[in-house]
């Protein structure tokens, strides 16, 4: 057997702390997927701009999160759902504070979707190869519209109630299928007990499980296809200081300029 | 015999089947809604028949035609080892009609449809049905007739199912119109908006101090109102329910009563599209009742055909 | 030809990969800081705003009165009332001043559900619509174009919506001390009596009375109704049968609230001479 050499005390840390991310590298592969995504390249001119993404999904963690926590104290049943509601504003410790997260970082979330939208299209992130992305990007968009109107109801005050009584029958002005949508919405010809059980579980359950699944493909994809230099940019256009040479006799052409039409076509 | 694959996969060919398959689907869900024996039960014959001339199809027509290259075994030749699959299996015998692994195919994705069936079909019916059966409400009691004054509306606020609290609250607005052969006759009017639902207010001032009691009933008389008024969208209709201005799409529901030992009974809601003349004479266009926004004749009726048990 | 556009646009995304692969910065750090910024700037935003809609809610911060933000909860939901106008969150104006616009009750189901579902439809179709390459913005008139009309639209039907009043009965009556005070009718009780009737009555729906009511439904405004001097009687003999005195006029007969009532209505018009400078 070899002696082995003497590792120094900043070896040993790093051994002890490798060890462990080794362990489950072999296992699972996990390690080196996080690499791959901390580590993968992005062009070197993207813009704050195109921040809006991840402030979307810090948005909507912050959300699930808080969500999830009010949904400790809070009680989806007619008689006590405001009693609840009123409990956590002014009793419980912090409540005020999970309650007034969720209630704004709802309206941050829809805003940051817009703006992330508009955003992407721009700087015409949503042509080829990346439609696909922009459809999940607008189902997301919907459902998180569904998550608002849905949630609104919860605290069961009149500004819920009523607003989505209005709601409800807006739905079923939809033609032939609209007053089934509507009566299966409430539970029933009324709002009545069942209504808010049933509003509470497309919420807390349905909603978020599709936005859960809909994002984790929306970051493969980004991931996949990479991510655009502005439109504006040099090295997109395929010109500026680091342009590489004309390939095969033709000019460079970058992902913002169109390749020349032929002739004579 | 040579496994069955071919450079390009087997696509079925061209077929009606599949579409009276989908077609008895339909007829099952919306006699599910409808009328689940009679209607349900069609659309699941239908559905069964189709089904059957399908996968009849699509099963027939596999490509046995060609014989297999393995040489033909004979009734006592040496065992073939366990593992070598598709290739070595005795020929086709006359009367077997698809391999067996067309065999398996079909019938691993079949079963693992009918799992499929069986674990969703029933939650699914879950979540829908019950909120198309066993609706309408039983008749409520809004009190003794000597508790309406002639000819002036009252707010009358009510639990429609006692059982269910506060959130059955609903409110009302009666008026006795003095008798009609012999019987007293009564115009109540729904207080929900017929554009969407939003609240109406009636268009005059409360007699506050008058306020009677029922049980859970409460009765507050009008002193004259020239209307109603909706203020979400600017909805305005006349002392009848008519609409007289603004987005509404008819008039305001209305609901059925009767008489019984001496007490007013609210009985089912129904739609109104007008109503003309007023008070006891008043003629009233019924229909069946339809949430706020749906128009209930005219062109636009066409758009809702079928409405949901209420 | 199209196969021709397919190669092409596979070549340019192939060198797209092969450029950021080469050239590119690893997306940690250099990336990643960016979005580590932005997400505390939100996640600052929305503790700030919790904090903002408490801590301004008077009344020892939890009462149902509204703060800088708005109300922490409204009275509990009653089916039964008469007394309320619903609005959506403020990310539903839009949709909800869209509703305004259609007031027409053929259209209603344009503005329910038509716009809506056809927007819904272009913003997914999008891709498949606009099939050019080109991406730099001054290259594309029309998205750029479509974007500045479909931002400004919004923000206008939002604001809109946000500024949207209605003439509920119960608001209303708490304006009339106001309006005593404008209209320099405080000291006459048949006309702040008369005052009261008229926020409850339903005039507001249509007609407009100091900056509140209806402005768009034909009815003519009332603020400065008395300096036409038209006389009680006058008053008392429109408001019994306005259409036999304005051949036409859709508003209804106030008849039935009686001579003593239709006098303190006919008071308050008279003494609403307009605005005091």
């Amino acid at each position: 057997m070899a002696t082995r050499t003497r590792l120094t005390r900043s070896q040993q840390l790093q051994q002890t702390i490798l060890y462990p991310l080794d362990w489950l590298e072999e296992r699972s592969g996990i390690v080196g997927g996080v690499k791959y995504f901390l580590f993968r390249k992005v062009p070197g001119d993207i813009n704050w701009f195109q921040t809006l993404g991840s402030a979307t999904l810090t948005a909507f963690l912050v959300q699930a999160l808080t969500g999830s926590i009010l949904a400790m104290y809070y009680k989806p049943d007619a008689k006590d759902a405001y009693s609840s509601i009123q409990n956590i504003t002014n009793h419980v410790f912090a409540g005020w504070l999970v309650r007034g997260m969720h209630r704004w970082g709802a309206s941050v979330f829809i805003i940051l979707m817009f703006m992330h939208m508009g955003r992407v299209f721009l700087f015409g992130a949503y042509k080829y190869p990346r439609e696909l992305n922009w459809i999940i990007g607008v189902l997301l968009l919907a459902m998180g519209l569904g998550e608002g109107f849905t949630g609104y109801l919860l605290p069961w005050d009149q500004t819920a109630y009523w607003a989505t009584v209005v709601g409800i029958n807006i739905n079923g002005t939809a033609p032939f299928l609209g007053p089934f949508i509507a009566q299966f919405l409430q539970g029933g010809t009324y709002i009545n007990a069942d209504t808010l059980s049933r509003f509470y579980a497309i919420h807390m359950l349905m909603i978020p499980g599709a936005i859960f699944a809909l994002i984790g493909l929306h970051l493969y994809l980004v991931v996949r296809l990479g991510v655009t230099s502005p439109p504006w940019s040099k090295e997109a256009a395929g010109t500026g200081p680091l342009a590489g040479p004309a390939q095969n006799g033709r000019a460079r052409v970058g992902m913002t300029r169109p390749a020349p039409r032929r002739t004579g076509r | 015999m040579q496994p069955n694959h071919d450079d390009h996969p087997h696509v079925p060919g061209p077929s009606l089947w599949p579409v009276g398959f989908a077609i008895g689907i339909v007829v099952l869900l919306v006699g599910l809604v409808v009328n689940p024996w009679y209607v349900g039960g069609l659309g699941a014959i239908i559905a069964l028949v189709f089904a059957f001339l399908w996968i009849r199809d699509l099963t027939v027509g596999t490509p046995l035609a060609h014989a297999p290259d393995v040489p033909p075994e004979s009734p006592t030749g040496p065992a073939l080892p366990a593992n070598v699959g598709e290739a070595a299996m005795p020929p086709v015998e006359p009367g077997e009609r698809f391999p067996r692994s067309k065999f398996l195919e079909l019938s691993t994705i079949g079963l693992g449809g009918v799992i499929g069936g069986l674990v969703s079909v029933p939650p699914l019916g879950f979540m829908v049905l019950p909120a198309f059966l066993h609706q309408g409400d039983k008749p409520h009691d809004l009190g003794p007739l000597t508790n309406f004054p002639l000819n002036k509306y009252v707010v009358a606020t009510f639990m429609l199912d006692a059982q269910q609290g506060e959130v059955s609250r609903r409110t009302a607005f009666v008026r006795y119109n003095g008798d009609l052969n012999g019987q007293p006759s009564f115009t109540i009017i729904s207080n929900h908006c017929a554009h969407l639902g939003c609240p109406v207010q009636p268009n005059g001032p409360l007699d506050q101090a008058h306020t009677k009691h029922f049980s859970d009933v409460t009765l507050i008389p009008t002193i004259s109102i020239a209307g109603f008024g909706c203020p979400c969208h600017g909805g305005q209709y006349d002392t009848e329910g008519n609409r007289v201005a603004g987005p509404p799409v008819r008039a305001l529901d209305r609901y059925s009563y009767f008489i019984k030992n001496g007490h007013l009974m609210l009985g089912k809601p129904f739609s109104v599209s007008s109503v003309v003349n007023t008070g006891a004479q008043a003629i009233i266009h019924k229909w069946n009742f339809s949430f706020p926004g749906e128009h209930v004749n005219g062109i636009e009726g066409w758009l809702y055909p079928i409405q949901p048990p209420h | 030809m199209a196969t021709d556009r397919l190669v092409e646009r596979r070549r340019v995304f192939q060198q797209y990969k092969e450029d950021v692969k080469e050239r590119g910065k690893p997306f940690f750090p250099y990336a990643m800081w960016h979005d580590t910024i932005m997400s505390l700037v939100v996640v600052v935003t929305i503790i700030a705003l919790a904090i903002v809609w408490k801590y301004t809610t008077p009344g020892n911060h939890h009462t149902t009165a509204p703060g800088w933000l708005g109300k922490l909860y409204d009275a509990p939901a009653d089916p039964g009332t008469i007394n309320f106008v619903p609005r959506p969150d403020w990310y539903f104006y839009f949709l909800f001043y869209l509703l305004r616009i259609f007031k027409w009750p053929e259209t209603v189901v344009l503005g329910t559900i038509g716009i809506p579902t056809i927007c819904l439809v272009l913003l997914l179709a999008m891709p498949f619509i606009d099939v050019r390459a080109e991406r730099r913005l001054l290259r594309r008139p029309v998205a750029l174009v479509a974007a500045f009309l479909v931002v400004v639209s919004m923000g206008v039907l939002t604001y809109k919506g946000a500024t949207a009043k209605e003439a509920l009965g119960s608001e209303l009556l708490a304006h009339v001390p106001k309006w005593a005070k404008t209209e320099g009718f405080a000291n006459n009780p048949k006309a702040t009596a008369g005052a009261k009737l008229f926020a409850v009555s339903g005039c507001l729906n249509c007609h407009s009375y100091n900056g509140d009511g209806g402005h768009n439904l034909g009815a003519p405004d009332l603020t400065g109704e008395g300096s036409k001097n038209r006389g009680i009687q006058f008053q008392i003999a429109h408001l019994k049968c306005p259409a036999c005195v304005h051949p036409g006029s859709p508003m209804p007969s106030f008849a039935g609230l009686g001579q003593q009532r239709l006098e303190e209505l006919a008071t308050f018009l008279e003494s609403s001479k307009g605005k005091k400078k």
